[in-house]
């Protein structure tokens, strides 16, 4: 069956009842969508399927033939980052990273849906996500910093806009 | 029937970077002929920022802007020896060997700069990525220009080792529990305040409100810093109210069962977090800090569990504070009785949450 991954049309050859996170992970080698709970549970495995967010692991391959599929190497590329991907990095709502894929490609399709800056509204798109690390405060951020449009200066990250200075050697 | 507010209050001290245990970590630095620096260390970014913070470490050592440095921690054969990151010590006790190992490089850096430009190296400083004489800055040399010199003209590699142990520390009384070695250092401060509703018909309690103070020291990178605090704050609202601990993991009867039951809190579950950093510096930390990670999950429980007693009279004594052991609690007690915004269960052991009325207060655990 046919496949198409971020543009590229793949042949699969996995048994038709395999998991879409499995043909991605392991049979395209593309594991930006992350294995967490292959339970529905977490968030970790999602993707785009023709520009909605669902759950990989959930998702018989065979289900999706013919589909347009989009993971996070689809959304930008390191010297072009998307949006969401600038503001993630801006306010440092990344921390392990495993969550990291599936909220962008939500809050992604949050904001291409209309989304709005509105923190409430942010909690009902991802309240599927779970994120171990961060305690959500600033992946919140990010995702109302795209909402609203903001820009974002690529050279800087999140960390590097406060560095203390630390004094140096006296 | 009805939902009730309260707020509790938590404070905890933690002894940041287990530094009593015998537990190294080592740094290499070497600066490369154009004056870039690359350091060698073992400990592992988790998402914590330690390479960020590291990196700024050595560039403010040093003296050279902190684009300048490359911190390669991806291979722990050539990397000198870190224990890890865990026990809140990567800052503490990495980012130290850190900043010994970059004081040698800045010390061999000035020497160099002091033979090219004909002036005893205790006169001269470094800023910015240049060495200049002190109070005659016209006097310089770029720290590229040392870097090629130490390579072209005197066959030599600027390089630093830096290395963080406390030894491990041996009971000398073991009556009173006296150890061989100074007190722990990095003992950091924090508190926790809780804003909870709990609705005595259900049981459920919704945290509302966490303020959070933290003591760490120095806050090298505030955003991390802000980072490691958020992050702790829902881990411990999920410990209070809805995670399991399972302290005797892996043993097969301590682990949750599927991941549907083991309640991770989620954006719904969330808050409103307000983060307060304190600067109480350690004597031995890099510039005066302390460790963040683990002591950041400690304070909510307790804040949690007061807090809910506040609001409907009842200490629950078993983390997590489930529904079913408020409503349990709730029925081991009389009926509430109000007064305006006062709830009283137990005249006897009752407190006065808001008002004027009679306190009795019973240290009750
Ligand atoms: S791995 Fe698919 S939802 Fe957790
Ligand atoms: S950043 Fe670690 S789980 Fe979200």
């Amino acid at each position: 069956m046919n496949l198409s991954v971020n543009g590229v049309p793949h042949n699969i050859e996995s048994a038709p009842l395999t998991s879409l996170l499995d043909v991605l992970r392991e049979e395209l080698q593309i594991t930006s969508a992350k294995a967490g709970c292959e339970q529905g549970g977490c968030g970790a495995c999602t993707v785009l399927i023709d520009g909605e967010p669902q759950r990989s692991c959930l998702t018989p391959v065979v289900a999706v033939e013919g589909a347009e599929i989009t993971t996070v190497e689809g959304l930008g590329t390191p010297n072009d980052l998307a949006p969401v991907q600038q503001a993630f990095t801006h306010h440092y709502a990344a921390q392990c990273g495993f969550c990291t894929s599936g909220m962008m490609l939500a809050a992604h399709a949050y904001v291409e849906h209309g989304g709005t800056e509105d923190r409430e509204a942010i909690q009902d798109a991802l309240g599927g996500h779970v994120c171990r690390c961060t305690g959500y405060v600033k992946i919140i951020d990010a995702v109302a910093a795209v909402a609203r449009g903001d820009s974002f200066d690529a050279t800087l990250t999140a960390a590097g806009t406060r560095m203390t200075n630390l004094g140096g050697v006296a | 029937m009805a939902v009730h507010k309260g707020r509790g209050f938590a404070a905890i001290e933690y002894p940041t970077g287990m530094n009593q245990n015998g537990d190294p970590s080592q740094a290499w630095i070497k600066v490369k002929p154009d004056g870039r620096i690359d350091v060698f260390a073992g400990t592992s970014d988790i998402g914590n920022g330690s390479k960020t913070i590291q990196s700024q470490i050595v560039a403010e050592t040093i003296g050279v802007p902190y684009e300048w440095i490359t911190y390669d921690n991806s291979n722990t054969d050539s990397s000198p020896v870190c224990t890890g990151t865990f026990a809140s010590r990567a800052t503490f006790v990495a980012g130290k060997a850190a900043e010994k190992a970059a004081l040698a490089v800045r010390a061999r850096i000035l020497e160099i700069a002091g033979k090219e430009l004909e002036i005893d190296p205790a006169d001269l400083e470094i800023v910015d990525g240049e060495v200049l004489a002190k109070g005659a800055p016209q006097k310089k040399i770029s720290v590229s220009d040392v870097a090629a010199a130490a390579t072209w003209t005197y066959g030599e590699l600027i390089t630093g080792t830096g290395a963080q142990l406390k030894p491990y520390a041996s009971i000398v009384e073991p009556e009173t529990g006296k150890v061989d070695l100074s007190p722990h250092s990095a003992i950091s401060y924090a508190s926790c305040a809780a804003e909870v509703e709990v609705d005595d018909e259900t049981g459920i309690i919704t945290v509302l409100r966490l303020w959070q103070c933290y003591d760490v020291g120095k806050s090298i990178n505030p955003t991390l810093v802000e980072g490691q605090i958020e992050g702790g704050a829902m881990q411990g609202l999920g410990l209070g109210i809805l995670e399991n601990c399972y302290p005797y993991y892996p043993s097969v009867e301590h682990r949750g069962g599927e991941f549907g039951s083991y309640l991770t809190p989620g954006m719904e579950d969330m808050p409103q977090i307000d983060t307060i950093i304190i600067e109480n510096p350690s004597a031995d930390g890099p510039y005066g800090a302390k460790g963040i990670g683990e002591m950041a999950n400690n304070a909510q429980p307790p804040a949690i569990a007061s807090a809910v007693f506040d609001a409907v009279g009842v200490w629950v004594t078993e983390l997590p504070i489930t529904p079913e052991r408020v409503l349990r609690a709730l029925e081991a007690n009389a009926e509430p009785r109000r007064i305006g915004k006062l709830v009283i269960f137990d005249e006897e052991l009752s407190i006065n949450t808001v008002g004027n009325g009679p306190v009795k207060l019973e240290v009750l655990v």
